[in-house]
């Protein structure tokens, strides 16, 4: 059982290694190493980057516009969304300005944003917080609607108020589904962040420097310094943040909503 | 004065009719027509009556979930409109709140009516005691096997101390012998014996589709028949009490043999609806 277990992934390894030599070796032998990445070119991208610190200001600049985004996400979408749910008449009012405005993929606002907020970090902020928004406001009517009947009805008999229910029924029946929301949320907020900062990073080579995050370094990387292999580096940071939030939010659902893991 | 109150039923219902409009058609539905009924102060009532005879809009209407389309629903003299902690309801899938545990579940009739903590969590152990879920208070509900979740929900409802007792086939979701396990709890906590009623002891009024559950755990059995649900027969079941040994005696199979045959040709006619 182990030895095959270590076998595996001897073969995995040895697989990995073949397959960045042979990319290495294409990139040299076809004499195309300004426009494509290779293996060590990327590694010593990354040893750059990581030395001087510059990949975790820019890292750092991007989460903390992700994190505040994404909070004001939570913060003003999931009330709206559950008084869309219990309240109809509410939810009639706001359903055609919420529907109206989440067709409008977040990056299109980025234009509008620069102009009215510049490009120090505010607009990415905003386009964030409205990509982050939506996915709340919606999952929360949606699972403030489908609560169980008969958990009402039971919380009812059982004497409690329309407070009480909304705050120790109707909110705990949406978690689960709001945990769903904040996944969601989180992984427009953090795609939207990059392709917010890609944008606004092009007025670097105006001479502005904006609050420093992963787009702009990576605008910076193409149009400065050139670098694909930093560039690729780039990349891979992204997308293992990305795979690491999504892993700490399941995590955090699992610690936090015992109840709710299928027996 | 006294004996008049002590007298007087617990729930009446007068002239009570139920009619649904279907949202897809438009089309009225009579559920219940002229229900007339009393449930006396300590009386332990039970409804049967075949599939979709109005067994459960009949229990919904006594705890004031819905409204009747006609007559009145009257508890202790008052008008029924809505849900009160002094009608207990157990629900058929025990709706205990999944992100509570036991205690928290048994806590919330207390909690919900702003009982001190300490107090609450008194009444909370000694009822998790009684219902024998010692040693899991702190299971949350899908930890639970059916039969427990059944005693939660059970000790849920005696938190609040309830004068009436509506359970809708509270015992359905468990095994045969799971089931008879609890008919005998459920006597036990509803207190079985000679003397119970009087005007101390809850009343229960217990919808079920077992007529030997209704005749095991009943004073008096309330027949529905169906389209549309009306009263069709009311039967006393004069068994004595304690009713621990009843099952093995002729007089509870000739009873449920009874029950059995005023439900019959309707129970053949809606399973053979169902069926087509």
């Amino acid at each position: 059982m182990k030895s095959t277990r270590s076998k595996r992934l001897v073969i995995w390894i040895v697989g990995i290694v073949i397959l960045l030599a042979v990319w290495e070796a294409t990139v040299r032998g076809g004499n195309q190493m300004t426009a494509w990445p290779y293996p060590s070119g990327i590694f010593a991208a990354a040893v750059a980057l990581l030395a001087d610190g510059t990949i975790f200001a820019a890292l750092g600049g991007s989460l903390q516009r992700v994190v505040i985004g994404f909070a004001f996400g939570a913060l003003v979408g999931i009330p709206i969304g559950i008084a869309m749910g219990v309240m109809e008449p509410f939810n009639r009012a706001l359903r055609p300005v919420t529907e109206s405005l989440r067709a409008i993929a977040p990056i299109a606002w980025i234009p509008l944003a620069i102009l009215w907020l510049g490009v120090k970090g505010n607009a990415a902020l905003f386009v964030v917080a409205y990509s982050a928004v939506f996915p709340f406001i919606v999952n929360a009517a949606d699972a403030a609607r489908s609560v169980d009947r008969n958990h009402l009805r039971a919380a009812r008999s059982l004497g409690a108020s329309r407070w009480l229910i909304l705050r120790s029924v109707v909110f705990p029946s949406a978690l689960p589904q709001l945990f769903t929301a904040a996944r969601i949320a989180m992984a427009i907020a953090w795609s939207s962040i990059i392709a917010a900062e890609l944008a606004v990073g092009i007025k670097i080579a105006g001479g502005g420097r904006s609050v420093a995050g992963m787009g702009q370094l990576m605008v910076e990387t193409l149009y400065v310094k050139r670098d694909v292999n930093a560039l690729v580096f780039g990349m891979l940071v992204i997308g293992a943040v990305s795979f690491l939030i999504d892993a700490g939010q399941r995590r955090a659902r699992e610690k936090l909503l015992p109840w709710s893991q299928k027996s | 004065m006294v004996t008049e109150v002590m007298t007087a039923p617990v729930l009446e219902i007068r002239g009570v009719g139920k009619t649904y409009v279907s949202a897809r058609t438009g089309e009225a539905i009579e559920a219940l027509v002229g229900i007339d009924l009393e449930v006396r102060r300590g009386e332990f009532l039970a409804i049967v009556g075949p599939s979709g005879c109005g067994k459960s809009t009949l229990l919904s209407l006594i705890a004031g979930f819905i409204s009747p389309s006609k007559g009145e629903v009257r508890f202790n003299g008052q008008t029924v409109t809505g849900p009160a902690p002094e009608r207990g309801v157990m629900f058929q899938d025990y709706a205990l709140f999944p992100w509570r545990t036991v205690t928290g579940n048994v806590e919330f009739g207390p909690f919900s009516r702003g009982v001190p903590a300490a107090e609450r969590q008194r009444r909370a152990h000694e009822l998790i005691k009684l219902v024998g879920l010692e040693g899991f208070e702190n299971r949350y509900p899908h930890e639970l096997s059916g039969g427990m979740r059944q005693r939660c929900a059970l000790a849920r409802m005696l938190a609040n101390d309830p004068e009436l007792w509506l359970m809708d086939e509270p015992l359905a979701a468990v095994d045969q012998q799971t089931r008879t396990i609890l008919q005998d709890e459920l006597l036990r906590l509803w207190g079985d014996t000679q003397t119970h009623a009087t005007a101390a002891s809850a009343s229960v009024v217990l919808v079920t589709h077992a007529i030997d559950e209704a005749v095991f755990l009943a004073d008096r059995i309330v027949v529905l028949g169906r389209r549309p649900g009306r009263v069709k027969a009311i039967v006393d079941v004069p068994l004595p009490r304690p009713r621990a040994g009843v099952r093995a005696s002729s007089e509870f199979a000739a009873l449920v043999e009874h029950v059995w045959s005023l439900i019959r040709d309707e129970a053949v006619q809606a399973i053979a609806e169902e069926v087509s």
